[in-house]
């Protein structure tokens, strides 16, 4: 149990490490503070290039592995005590 | 009106993009009721059972996390770090002129800014989140219950560092659902998101009024007095002056240019909820002072006891008055900042538009000043009587400092809602449709 608890842990770690440096790698969408509690009024235009789809993919593919990470410590968690 | 709903989802773009905002909500939920690890479930329920008044130092971050923060959910910080950045970067192009000149070049200028707005939510996450779970070792301070000794399933030195790496992680999660809200859905993301978080505590928030009062009269008249907010909230928000641009006409070759008329609206509430975020958060910080130099013995110094009687509770007249005088200053402040009347003088200048009756220039940039002026202090009153329902509340009804139908909440929940629907009528309307607003 404590050598699958210490596998997840280590998956965790590295997966929330590759998350937010994908996530940082994106091109940031959105116009600042006036933005979002109305103000201004700006429309975003133009699509997303083929590299930031495949971003897209390789994100939402970390962001599962690092959840199902985060659910299976809870399991554990609960099931220890 | 629920036709024009039957239209948006008639229409097949629209309905994806519809149903790709619902989904980004749903995983957002979600992700707020799961646990980070190292942190115990079942003890975090037991605390929060026997709490007490909602911390004060946590309010707004609360209240934007949708109770994610106290329940240490890998999503507990939320949008709040992004809030937070934004707002530094806002105020910092005032100070810095490398960002004025960022500010000036447009479309280009504006993404790197959001570039190290995002860069800057991870910084402050890291911040956050290790503050944060610091507190939480000692929890019986964080949900004011003192039976509360220890949330956390072990206080290793790894599994703390686990927690922040996670709780970062999931901010900058939330952050790339926002985006790709604004991207692919409807709305802005951001927004989006706080509104989520915001309307899931209404149901709660109202139903401890219900339970604490035990009176089904009480609790029918709020969510009535909720309705009436909501009207005068939506009126004063649609409420505009409409200045107007006459612009000459050119001729350029064989074609004519301009010779259109138009008109500058100038919002009565052009600050929308920011003055208000402003006052809380900078009211928040003699609380969190005098929480650092509180004693346990109770033999405290002299300012921290009187910050403790005045400032803590939120419900003295001494806080009333201050929060009014912050909003006040702030509303004027924040409008400054985002509309420069010199600016909008000189690009109709540039382009040959004026203001009947009024030299273009400085005449024009002078004008400009005096009505946003004037139709400001409206505004900024306007603003500084939503803030204290709340503090209203809090004294006749006993609700808490969350009350649902007042302060920020009721401003962003209306502010959302109007920009969102209004984008959907855009598109609905491209397709020679009738819209939602008539």
């Amino acid at each position: 149990m404590e050598a699958v608890r210490i596998g997840l842990q280590a998956l965790l770690v590295l997966g929330g490490l590759f998350l937010t440096l994908l996530i940082l790698l994106h091109k940031g969408k959105g116009g600042g503070l006036s933005d979002m509690f109305g103000g201004g009024m700006s429309t975003s235009l133009g699509g997303s290039s083929v590299a930031e789809r495949n971003l897209d993919r390789i994100t939402i593919a970390i962001a599962v592995v690092w959840f199902t990470c985060v659910v299976a410590l809870g399991v554990l968690d609960r099931f220890a005590s | 009106m629920l036709t024009a709903f039957g239209r948006a989802f008639k229409t097949p773009d629209l309905r994806r993009k519809i149903l790709f905002t619902l989904a980004i909500i749903a995983v957002y939920r979600l992700g707020a009721h799961v646990p980070t690890p190292g942190v115990s479930y079942s003890l975090i329920q037991a605390c929060q059972k026997g709490a007490g008044d909602a911390n004060d130092l946590l309010g707004l971050a609360n209240l934007f996390s949708g109770g994610a923060l106290l329940q240490l959910s890998i999503f507990a910080l939320g949008i709040m770090p992004y809030i937070t950045a934004s707002i530094i970067i806002q105020l910092l192009t005032v100070v810095i002129p490398k960002f004025e000149a960022l500010k000036k070049e447009g479309q280009a200028g504006q993404s790197k800014m959001t570039q190290y707005t995002r860069y800057l939510t991870i910084a402050l996450a890291v911040l956050q989140s290790a503050t944060f779970i610091t507190f939480a070792q000692n929890p019986s301070q964080l949900f004011a219950n003192p039976a509360c000794t220890n949330i956390l399933t072990d206080d290793s030195i790894v599994t703390i560092l686990i927690m922040v790496l996670t709780m970062t992680a999931g901010t900058g999660l939330v952050m790339w659902l926002g985006e790709l809200v604004t991207d692919k859905g409807v709305g802005n993301g951001m927004s989006i998101l706080i509104f989520t978080s915001i309307a899931a505590t209404f149901p709660g928030a109202l139903w401890a009024i219900q339970q604490k009062e035990g009176r089904w009269d009480i609790f029918l008249g709020i969510i009535l007095m909720g309705f009436v907010i909501i009207a005068l909230v939506v009126y004063v928000e649609q409420s505009q002056r409409r200045i107007p641009v006459q612009y000459a006409k050119r001729m350029v070759g064989r074609r004519v240019y301009g010779g259109t008329s138009t008109y500058i609206p100038l919002k009565v509430n052009m600050a929308g909820v920011i003055p208000v975020i402003f006052a809380s958060s900078l009211l928040a910080l003699p609380t969190l002072l005098a929480q650092f130099n509180r004693k346990a013995d109770g033999s405290s110094a002299g300012w921290v006891q009187w910050i403790d009687a005045n400032f803590a509770g939120g419900d003295t007249w001494e806080y009333a008055l201050t929060y009014i005088a912050l909003i006040l200053f702030f509303t004027f402040f924040y409008v400054s900042i985002t509309f420069n009347p010199t600016e909008v003088a000189d690009n109709m200048k540039k382009y040959g538009g004026f203001i009947p009756g009024i030299r273009a220039g400085r005449p024009t940039a002078e004008y400009l000043q005096y009505v946003l002026t004037r139709i400001t202090v409206p505004g900024a009153i306007y603003l500084a009587l939503i803030s204290i329902i709340p503090l209203i509340a809090l004294v006749l009804v006993g609700a808490n400092q969350n009350f649902p139908f007042g302060g920020t909440s009721i401003l962003i929940i209306v502010g959302v809602g109007l920009e969102t629907v209004k984008q959907i009528e855009s598109q609905l309307q491209q397709r020679h449709y009738e819209g939602f607003l008539k």
